[in-house]
């Protein structure tokens, strides 16, 4: 097996996934959290990816294929919500939007 | 034979479908006529199932047949199964005949009453429940007949549901058959705990070869003998029927004259083999059907509603009939069954005729002197009483001294006393149904206001069966002449074999002493019209009569009361603090939790998303640590 071994693939994934997770968490502009969480996704496909070089089976890239195709649905609505907020002239700030308080 | 008998049984369940599937499609006459025709249709299948019949040898005029296996449950099966024998056709031509002459009356009597189709639809639906109670051909099919003519009734009792004394009628009635139902089904499942059966000729095979033991057998008949008593309103579950009187007339005159409450009488015949099995509870009977003959007689006496006594007088001719049946005299009961359902049916619907002229007065205080203005009633009513009393000729003459010459012949203690008790009903009837005869058409005409000539005498429709019923009345009586001809008793002893025979002496001497105390009776109520008192003096006789001698406060104190007081303690006690207080209870908890996890939901997406990740964070290390 050629290139770098299994962890530097595990590693990336896990500062990408970090990266992705301090976004989510820190940034209040719904475009922003939006891209953060499209990081998680694709540091997820690269682990995929990288096992199923390790073990040799096609399994992980399948589901990597399957992940984007879901992604690219959730990037659609989610961008679709925010085009909407922005029409209606609503504030982009995730802390803002509260309605759903119990 | 059978066909007759299915033509019967279902054309009238047919009739009672299709008006109700109709609904507002067909006017309120054609309901009339659907219904009507339904029951003549009957009525002529039940003359082809008799001709039929007629034409076997005696001992070939039963046929017992299974359309199909309707209930089954392991080794216990019952089949929907229609027993054809001289005993049902009997009932089947008097339910069918003077059904369809009543239901072909109520077509003018009820002319203009709001819901006419719902009428008809359930006088159609009470034959069939009747036909069903005397053609069943086995135990279970007939307690379904015998539930179901008490749904009738109800339905029936109650028809004008908006008048609240109707409704409580109705509910009197469904409550006290009820407790005849009850005890009856008691019986049933004892019966079906043993023998495994409720097949008729299972049954009383039991019975004759000793599988049953003497005290099964005895409360079999006990069972059967609760559900005849309430059925044919005899003491002490007779309270309901002077109420049934709220429904309208042809109703009273259908099912609570002619054919329902007789049902007990139709059930201890059908049943006799059990009776016998335990002569102790036949006794009973007999000694009940003498308490309310004597009892419902006196009653009569002082009642001032037409229909009451009219219906006071049913509960005493039916005492008549089980004192016939229990004394083994069954051939006579079914026979003063078929003759009174002829006389009484033919009171009721001239009482209707009256009624129906009056705009509904029923008060005998507020009527008088229409023998003038209603010739044809009065001479029809008239026959009904005479047939009522036993004048000779009529009817009654022939049925009810046959039931009391059996008595005598009975003899020993029982027989004396009924005999004896029997003759003074006898005089009773004379009494109470010529006081009433007098005091409508008698006399001089006490409401003026009611004597508009705007109505005639009533319908052609109404005229009609009460004309072909007084002419019955007339004659029926000669299908059993003692000593000469005796055709009706010849025709069920096959399916019914009497105990006692009374020979024709006896018959003519038991006739001579009925009939004058009878016309005693007449004369005696003559006498004290003309001389404008009452049968009855003010006192306390008469205060203790015109409460039907206590029975409903009785019943009022006895259960009632008790009833009502343990509802409210339960409410106190046990459903306020525990059942609703436990509701509220956990409503409250449920809701102070929901307020609680609600204050959890902050609205803020970030915060969602950080509870999520540490949890995902904490289960990660949880299953490394764990592993």
């Amino acid at each position: 097996m050629n290139g770098p071994g299994i962890p530097w693939y595990l590693a990336i994934s896990a500062i990408l996934f970090s990266t992705g997770i301090a976004g989510v968490l820190l940034r209040r502009s719904p475009l922003i959290v939006l891209l953060s969480l499209e990081i998680m996704l694709n540091a997820s496909n690269l682990a995929f990816v990288g096992f199923s070089r390790l073990f040799g089976h096609m399994d992980g890239q399948v589901f990597a294929l399957a992940v984007m195709a879901v992604a690219a649905a959730e990037v659609c609505v989610g961008l679709g919500l925010i085009v909407a907020m922005a029409r209606r002239n609503l504030d982009l700030d995730v802390d803002r939007m509260t309605e759903l308080r119990g | 034979m059978v066909n007759g008998g299915w033509v019967c049984l279902i054309s009238p369940l047919v009739g009672f479908l299709a008006i109700m599937l109709a609904g507002t499609r067909i006017t309120r006459r054609q309901a009339g006529i659907i219904s009507t025709v339904s029951v003549f249709v009957g009525f002529a299948g039940a003359v082809v199932a008799f001709i039929d019949a007629w034409r076997r040898s005696p001992d070939d005029r039963t046929e017992l047949t299974t359309a199909w296996t309707w209930l089954q449950a392991g080794q216990f099966k019952v089949g929907l199964e229609l027993l054809v024998d001289p005993l049902s056709i009997v009932m089947m031509l008097v339910v069918t005949g003077i059904g369809g002459l009543i239901v072909l009356y109520s077509n003018g009597y009820m002319a203009g009453e709001d819901e006419e189709r719902r009428y008809f639809a359930y006088m159609a639906f009470f034959v069939f429940s009747m036909l069903l109670l005397a053609e069943s051909g086995n135990l279970l099919l007939l307690l379904a007949g015998w539930g179901l003519v008490g749904l009738a009734s109800y339905l029936l009792i109650g028809f004008h549901h908006e008048r609240p004394s109707a409704v409580a009628a109705a509910k009197k009635a469904f409550v006290m058959n009820a407790i005849g139902d009850a005890v009856m089904a008691l019986a049933f499942f004892l019966t079906i705990s043993h023998i495994g059966s409720l097949e008729y000729g299972t049954v009383f095979a039991a019975v004759d070869d000793g599988r049953l033991s003497d005290t099964v057998v005895t409360l079999l008949a006990l069972g059967l003998l609760g559900g005849a008593v309430a059925k044919s309103a005899q003491i002490p579950l007779h309270t309901w029927l002077p109420d049934a009187m709220e429904g309208p007339t042809p109703v009273s005159a259908l099912i609570h004259a002619a054919t329902m409450v007789t049902a007990g009488v139709y059930l201890i015949c059908r049943t006799h083999p059990v009776f016998e099995g335990a002569p102790d509870v036949q006794h009973l009977a007999a000694l009940l059907g003498l308490a309310t003959l004597l009892v419902a007689g006196v009653i009569a006496l002082v009642q001032w509603d037409i229909k009451r006594v009219i219906a006071y007088s049913t509960m005493s001719q039916i005492g008549y009939m089980f004192l016939g049946a229990g004394i083994g005299a069954y051939g006579f009961a079914m026979f003063h069954l078929v003759t009174h359902a002829f006389f009484k049916a033919l009171l009721f619907l001239a009482a209707g005729l009256v009624i129906h002229r009056l705009d509904g007065e029923q008060d005998i205080r507020k009527m008088g002197g229409l023998r003038r203005s209603m010739p044809y009633t009065h001479a029809t009513f008239l026959i009904g009483s005479l047939a009522l009393v036993g004048i000779p000729i009529f009817a009654g003459f022939w049925s009810k001294d046959a039931i009391l010459a059996s008595a005598l012949a009975y003899g020993g203690g029982l027989g004396w006393v009924l005999y004896v008790g029997g003759l003074l009903g006898a005089l009773l009837t004379g009494l109470y149904s010529f006081r009433l005869y007098y005091l409508v058409f008698h006399g001089e005409p006490a409401a003026e206001g009611h004597e508009a000539e705007h109505h005639g005498e009533g319908d052609r429709s109404m005229l009609v069966p009460v004309g072909v019923l007084a002419v019955g009345s007339t004659i029926v009586g000669f299908l059993a002449i003692p000593g000469v001809w005796e055709p009706f008793e010849t025709w069920l002893e096959p399916v019914v074999e009497p105990l006692v025979t009374p020979s024709t002496t006896q018959e003519w001497a038991t006739s001579a002493v009925a009939v004058a105390l009878g016309v005693l009776g007449i004369l005696l109520a003559r006498r004290a019209f003309r001389a404008g008192r009452e049968l009855v003096p003010d006192g306390a006789v008469r205060t203790t009569l015109e409460h039907k001698l206590w029975f409903d406060e009785l019943y009022d104190a006895l259960f009632e009361r008790p009833g009502r007081a343990v509802a409210a303690l339960l409410r106190d006690r046990v459903e306020t603090p525990i059942v609703q207080g436990g509701l509220d209870e956990v409503a409250g908890e449920t809701m102070r939790g929901a307020t609680l996890t609600a204050s959890v939901q902050s609205g803020l997406l970030r915060t969602y998303a950080l509870a999520f990740t540490v949890a995902v964070g904490v289960l990660t290390l949880v299953f490394l640590v764990v592993r």
